[in-house]
């Protein structure tokens, strides 16, 4: 019997920098000797729509993850949260940016605890907002999900690809907001 | 070793060049349009000689590529699949002719479709050329197929499509290799007017020739491993086997492997036509039906020739649109299965949580123009001087002029011209004076413009016609035009401006402004209007010139100003609505319209928008 694979659903608006979250994930996935697979989103969607991005690691054939078969979802705004909870599988995990105190509403948070899904959420808009990187919410939400117990990569993995990819005039502002989301654990 | 986490449309141009091709040719589209650059940025970290253009449109690219491979070198052509539409006379008469050394022609299919006109299927278009065709399922597979569409078009003598389906062109995929290296082929054309410049009675013997071709390529392709076939055990007798190739089949061999379903056995035709009618056969008496998932229309279906056990399209059991996405293919096997009374696949009901999205009411998220992009603020002094016009348009960022109800049609590449010239003329016929304002991107109308252009004023139409210039192809993510004269691999060629071809297009009113002067714009259109109605006038063209805020960031928007909302504001929200920026919202707690400082990129278009004179600049403190 084959290894399950590790299903990964990325998802946002265009413009938020799911394409640079996705490489940082593939890449610190390669690093630790897994098979990648990614599908990405461009062209027209990219004009400030809904932006997905799926990430497969292990032994797959496909770049797409089935519905329901999602062990993490990684979302940088609620409603794009929401939109796509139907990938999660059953005891997975969410892990959301939040604007609002209200995330997740109510219905919301009832299914996901009758389907024993994780729910994890920060501020990281105004958190990279604050650090002077608005358009960092991505790699705020990635520091918070380094920390968490579930995610297959360590902080210092994914803070080690971060630093090697991030061009040079970035890569301190890119690791200090990665680092304050590591730390709103 | 090299090593890179490619994009499929990267593998594409690494299969490429590890196969020696040695002229890449391209218009850019969706989800086609990285292969070129990749193509560069290869080439030039190996220092190839590898020759690379950006082509004014798709049958150009498709020309070029076709003579250089006709002097013996290995060339590619690539484009989306409605590009394919562009070039198919090129491609029809290529077929009958033959090559000489390997030509491939890359046609990206949008099942979906995310980013284009329609769905169809570029397996289609070569079988209407007869043209074989191979259908990559992952980007690993599509650098290979490229290797080997050069062999087979060599052995053969005829130009090889290689159909890439958007989930292989923006899947990505871990990739090594070595260094590349150029091919030594000179370019040796061998006169042969009977051939290349064959008439109607040579053609007939071409076809010929070109049908003994594809009974050849067919049996190639019985065994064309591991592209074509299946995993049948000898002997064993099937209820059900499925037949697939490209994407679907990548997403089928996962679906059965989790499921553990390997009394399930499945064809896989990654080149599907000419049909390899040997394997296909063989498959098909081991089962007693085929269910046959293919994207996105029906090609292997129609060829397989026992038609009594094939389900699939026609039968129904398969949708006739959209992308087969895992768990659509799922149910489709599952409901088959049921139906034939055997084991289904345990799927779990998903139908909860979509009822649970459904009634959360989120927001309808439709692409829209950036903020500070000019071609809002041109769109709105547009629809602001005639609203009453018709509006036709064309195929950029700019098909989003949608969205502030200046934009009524969207055709073809372009159609904002010649649909203009039509709508004209149905009108006058009537005796009707009908107000029509076209506009078409600055890449678009280098693409096919001219031609739409010159025929509007030779049969003498009267319409405005708007140029969006944004001195770049932004849609499929900045290829430089004609206009600015860069070329693919980033040297400097001839620059043809827009105002020299425009003239030449036999027009007499011309003017170039910057659309975000709305006031001038405002009266620049009124005199082309004018201009219009005049008996001695004709049709009046403006280029409304502003550089594209993504490309040109800095440029773009010279003087940053900072803009607020006053309390002016009556929350009327025609702000919002009609100049539609993405930094607008309503704040629900002031009860007046916000702007999102976060989004606003400062370019102060928006001071001229408001009725009241609400929204005004920042004081400088």
């Amino acid at each position: 019997m084959k290894k399950k694979p590790i299903n990964f659903v990325i998802s946002g608006l265009g413009g938020q920098g799911i394409l640079f979250m996705t490489k940082i994930l593939a890449r610190t996935a390669l690093h630790k000797g897994f098979k990648v697979m990614g599908a990405e989103t461009h062209g027209m969607a990219q004009r400030g729509g809904s932006v997905v991005s799926h990430l497969r690691l292990g032994d797959v054939k496909s770049s797409l993850v089935k519905a329901g078969a999602a062990d993490f979802l990684l979302a940088l705004e609620e409603n794009e949260a929401y939109r796509n909870l139907p990938f999660l599988a059953e005891q997975s995990l969410l892990c959301s940016n939040k604007s609002s105190g209200n995330f997740p509403v109510p219905e919301v948070e009832g299914y996901l605890s009758n389907a024993s899904i994780a729910c994890h959420s920060i501020k990281a808009g105004s958190l990279a907002f604050e650090l002077g990187a608005p358009m960092s919410t991505n790699l705020a939400l990635l520091g918070y999900f380094s920390t968490l117990d579930r995610c297959p990569f360590t902080l210092q993995e994914l803070r080690t690809t971060i630093e090697a990819m991030s061009p040079a005039a970035y890569k301190e502002i890119n690791l200090k907001v990665f680092d304050k989301g590591a730390r709103e654990s | 070793m090299n090593e890179d986490f490619l994009l499929g449309n990267g593998a594409i141009a690494l299969g490429l060049l590890e196969a020696g091709c040695q002229v890449v040719t391209s218009y850019p589209g969706t989800p086609s349009s990285e292969i070129l650059p990749e193509v560069v940025r290869l080439k030039k970290a190996d220092n190839l000689k590898t020759y690379v253009e950006w082509s004014t449109n798709e049958k150009v690219a498709l020309d070029n590529a076709f003579a250089a491979a006709i002097t013996g070198k290995r060339t590619a052509c690539c484009m989306k699949q409605v590009g394919l539409n562009v070039a198919a006379d090129s491609l029809m008469s290529a077929a009958y002719l033959g090559t000489v050394g390997g030509m491939v022609i890359i046609s990206c299919d949008d099942p979906g479709p995310h980013s284009s006109q329609t769905e169809q299927d570029t397996r289609l278009m070569a079988r209407l050329a007869k043209v074989p065709v191979l259908d990559p399922a992952t980007p690993q597979e599509a650098r290979e197929m490229a290797g080997i569409a050069f062999d087979i078009s060599e052995t053969f003598g005829i130009p090889v499509i290689l159909r890439p389906a958007i989930r292989v062109c923006h899947a990505r995929q871990n990739m090594k290799w070595s260094a590349l290296t150029d091919h030594p082929a000179k370019a040796l054309f061998k006169k042969d007017p009977m051939r290349w410049a064959a008439t109607p009675k040579f053609r007939f013997r071409l076809h010929q020739e070109l049908n003994r071709k594809l009974k050849n390529i067919s049996r190639h392709f019985d065994s064309l491993q591991p592209f074509n076939g299946h995993n049948l055990e000898p002997g064993k007798h099937y209820p059900l086997g499925v037949i697939s190739g490209g994407v679907p089949y990548a997403v089928i061999q996962d679906i059965l492997s989790d499921a553990g379903r390997d009394d399930i056995p499945l064809l896989k035709l990654g080149a599907p036509y000419p049909l390899p009618q040997n394997l296909a056969d063989e498959f098909v008496a081991a089962c007693d039906k085929v269910l046959v998932i293919e994207e996105t229309d029906t090609v292997i279906e129609y060829l397989l020739r026992d038609r009594s056990k094939v389900l699939g399209r026609l039968s129904e059991d398969v949708p006739l649109e959209g992308e087969l996405v895992p768990e659509r293919i799922e149910h489709i096997i599952s409901q088959v299965l049921s139906g034939m009374r055997l084991l289904p696949l345990n799927i779990q009901a998903a139908r909860d949580v979509e009822d649970l999205v459904a009634g959360l009411d989120l927001p309808i998220r439709r692409p829209t123009l950036c903020p500070g992009c000019s071609h809002r603020s041109a769109f709105y002094t547009i629809r602001k001087t005639r609203p009453k016009a018709i509006f036709t348009s064309d195929i950029g960022c700019y098909t989003l002029g949608l969205n502030l109800g200046a934009v009524d049609t969207c055709l073809d590449m372009g159609a904002g011209i010649t649909m203009a010239s039509g709508l004209y003329h149905a009108h006058a016929q009537d005796e009707v004076q009908q107000p029509i304002v076209a506009t078409i991107g600055d890449s678009t109308f280098y693409h096919s413009g001219t031609a739409g252009l010159l025929s509007a004023v030779y049969n003498d139409a009267r319409f405005v016609l708007v140029v969006l210039d944004n001195l770049t192809t932004a849609m499929t993510g900045m290829q430089p035009t004609p206009g600015l004269g860069i070329r693919a691999d980033g040297s400097q060629g001839k620059t043809i401006p827009l105002e020299r071809v425009i003239k030449g297009c036999g027009i007499d009113f011309l003017e170039v402004l910057d659309p975000y002067d709305i006031k001038g714009m405002r009266q620049t259109l009124k005199q082309a209007f004018d201009y219009t109605k005049k008996p001695d006038g004709g049709i009046a063209v403006i280029i409304a010139r502003h550089p594209c805020i993504i490309a040109y960031r800095e440029q773009a928007v010279a003087n940053r100003i900072k803009v607020t909302i006053s309390d002016d504001c009556i929350a009327c929200n025609h702000c919002i609505e009609r100049f539609e920026c993405p930094a607008l919202y309503h704040d629900p707690v002031r009860e007046k319209t916000g702007i999102d400082q976060a989004l606003c990129i400062g370019c102060g278009v928006c001071l001229d928008v408001c009725p009241k004179g609400a929204i005004i600049e920042m004081n400088i403190k």
